[in-house]
């Protein structure tokens, strides 16, 4: 097999460099200061309402895993009796395997059309909030039940009550992995464009309100990529949200890899 | 009597009789009536995702409104008219076979791809090396479908239209399927170019999967072959690839769950037609892809979105199916978090 190693660098190295090469070079050349903090008007403009937009649709969706994804799966791993933490696994990883279009859905029906809100910005943020929290879900259920045995048994043999146990020696050891959960589903959720073109909507204001629609980056790629491709046009713009998405998706999972890396190297003294 | 030595081992002090050395991590211990009621207080808690999840397919359910399209919403006709929404005929099967030949070719590519690509991590390259690579893929994995969409639609479809695709058709022209016309739109989109990206996009996943499987493979199976004298490449094709089996369908499983999903890419280079495609050429649309770009003119068509959540309800259940598949293949791996692994699109 000693092809596989060029082939394996041919199918996954040239499209992952090639991509980041084109997209590169079609953003780069007219993105300046002001592709990030103008707004688009008229025909190209800047990226300012997407930015603040995917950060706030982010944002909500974040807060709205983090905790559910977080207490589940503090739940699950310390409390819930086998039976019922067998099924919330399969769940989670159901919930996991929804397709995007199909939450969209969802979304579209239950927070835009049924309450007749509208397309806002929190029927985007509650629909990606929800796409996001399986994955939470799993790594904090794997953090918690990687926590040693034996800081549970000291703790207790302190006399700590459950409660203090969680709160003060598990969450502390298992905030590493969490937290690198939670980032990881940061970098998806940042880069979803089903769950939201159909619950926010689209919109040219920035910061509108939270019942209001509001644009994204995401949005802004599948809205532009096939306007003409003339200078200054809408589609450079889809192009330089691809590379600024391409940045942040790329930092965030960096930052997952050296939290990961750290929280590897602190465990490794406490295993007995 | 000999007691086996346990990895903790501590000192005769804490070893009182009772005491099982190797106990798993068990609940808290606490009094029975407490351990009860509190445990099965909090479950709901524990169960979220099944209560979104269960939501969710509630949720869609009811978009439905028990509308039952009969016979034809499993024909091979869709017509709709927007003058006359009740009398048009919305068939799915136009859509389903866009899908089934997206995700099925994409499948078969993506999982050879993915175990040659497995396997050189796991047993032919150093540590580091592999580390790298492993990195790498894994950032594949994470790129969005819209960057992979707008890289196919502006970098590639040309690139296919003046070159790949006319060397294709002089060469494998006699092809059933290979010497067809041009997508009907031109510039490239067609299956062919979302089968191309549709198997780039599952390439990370089933290969994280894949690896991890043949990770998993215990290290004394391995060197019990290597001690009887097998080259690596027995070693592979004869210990691990047996022994990693499940996992490696649960990948596959796994995979082809995603592909199923996958609905923004695809409505980028797909060259939205609806058509039986004439072609490898020639452009369609998935069940996913339809429903995406869809369903903002459904909003005018209530018949039109109700005829767009039964094809989502299709797409869930065969997801379910799928992702059910792939769990209880891989349940006996131990896998870190797999990034990308889930219907996202």
């Amino acid at each position: 097999m000693r092809w596989g190693l060029p082939l394996a660098l041919l199918v996954v190295l040239f499209p992952l460099f090639d991509m980041i090469y084109w997209i590169a070079v079609r953003a780069l050349p007219t993105f300046t200061w002001a592709t990030l903090t103008t707004d688009q008007v008229g025909l190209g403009g800047g990226l300012y309402a997407m930015i603040v937009g995917s950060f706030t649709l982010l944002g909500l969706a974040t807060g709205f895993a983090a905790a559910v994804g977080i207490a589940a799966g503090m739940y699950t791993a310390e409390y819930a009796p086998p039976s019922i933490a067998r099924w919330a696994r399969v769940a989670g990883n159901l919930l996991a395997g929804i397709p995007a279009i199909v939450l969209g859905y969802f979304g579209y029906y239950a927070l835009v059309l049924y309450t007749h809100w509208g397309y806002t910005t929190l029927a985007g943020g509650l629909t990606l909030g929800v796409f996001m929290v399986p994955f939470v879900y799993r790594t904090a259920d794997l953090a918690f039940a990687n926590v040693p045995s034996e800081q549970r048994e000291a703790a207790l043999a302190m006399g700590a009550r459950p409660g203090q146990y969680l709160v003060r020696v598990a969450l502390p050891i298992a905030l590493p992995a969490i937290l690198s959960g939670v980032f990881l589903a940061m970098a998806i959720g940042l880069g979803e464009t089903a769950p939201l073109i159909y619950t926010a909507g689209w919109s040219s204001t920035p910061v509108a309100g939270l019942f209001q629609p509001t644009s994204f980056l995401t949005g802004a790629i599948w809205n532009f990529y096939d306007y003409p491709s003339t200078e200054g046009s809408f589609q450079a713009l889809a192009f330089q949200a691809a590379f600024l998405l391409l940045i942040l998706v790329i930092g965030l999972n960096v930052v997952v890899q050296v939290v990961a890396e750290r929280y590897r190297r602190r465990t490794r003294g406490m295993m007995a | 009597m000999d007691e086996p030595i346990s990895p903790g081992d501590r000192p005769a002090l804490d070893r009182s009789p009772g005491f099982s050395e190797s106990a798993p991590p068990a609940a808290l211990p606490r009094p029975p009536a407490e351990r009860s009621l509190r445990r099965w207080l909090g479950s709901p808690l524990a169960l979220a995702p099944l209560i979104l999840l269960g939501i969710v397919v509630a949720v869609l359910a009811i978009a439905s409104e028990g509308q039952n399209f009969g016979l034809s919403f499993w024909g091979p006709v869709w017509e709709f008219i927007p003058t006359d929404p009740a009398g048009s005929t919305y068939g799915i099967a136009l859509f389903a076979l866009g899908t089934a030949i997206t995700a099925g070719v994409a499948l078969l590519l993506a999982s050879g791809l993915s175990l040659a690509i497995a396997i050189t991590l796991t047993t032919y390259l150093p540590p580091r090396t592999s580390r790298i690579l492993t990195t790498l893929t894994d950032l594949l994995a994470g790129i969005p479908s819209v960057v992979y969409g707008i890289w196919g639609f502006v970098v590639l479809a040309p690139y296919f239209a003046s070159s790949l695709e006319p060397n294709l058709r002089n060469a494998l022209g006699w092809l059933p399927g290979f010497g067809g016309p041009e997508s009907a739109i031109g510039g490239g989109t067609g299956l062919l170019l979302g089968i191309f990206i549709l198997t780039l996009m599952v390439i990370p996943l089933t290969t994280a999967v894949m690896r991890e499987s043949l990770r998993s493979v215990p290290r004394e199976v391995v060197e019990a072959g290597l001690a009887l004298g097998a080259t690596p490449w027995e070693v592979v094709r004869r210990v691990r690839l047996r022994v990693a089996r499940r996992g490696l369908w649960g990948a596959v499983f796994l995979g082809f769950g995603r592909a199923i999903g996958e609905s923004v890419a695809l409505a980028m280079v797909l060259g939205n037609t609806i058509q039986y495609p004439p072609s490898i050429y020639g452009g369609s649309y998935t069940i996913a892809s339809f429903i995406f770009t869809q369903l903002d003119s459904a909003f005018f068509y209530p018949e039109l979105l109700r005829a767009l959540v039964e094809f989502a309800l299709v797409i869930l259940l065969i997801t379910i199916a799928f992702n059910l598949l792939g769990q209880r293949a891989v349940s006996g791996v131990r896998t870190r978090t797999v990034p990308g692994a889930g219907g996202r699109a």
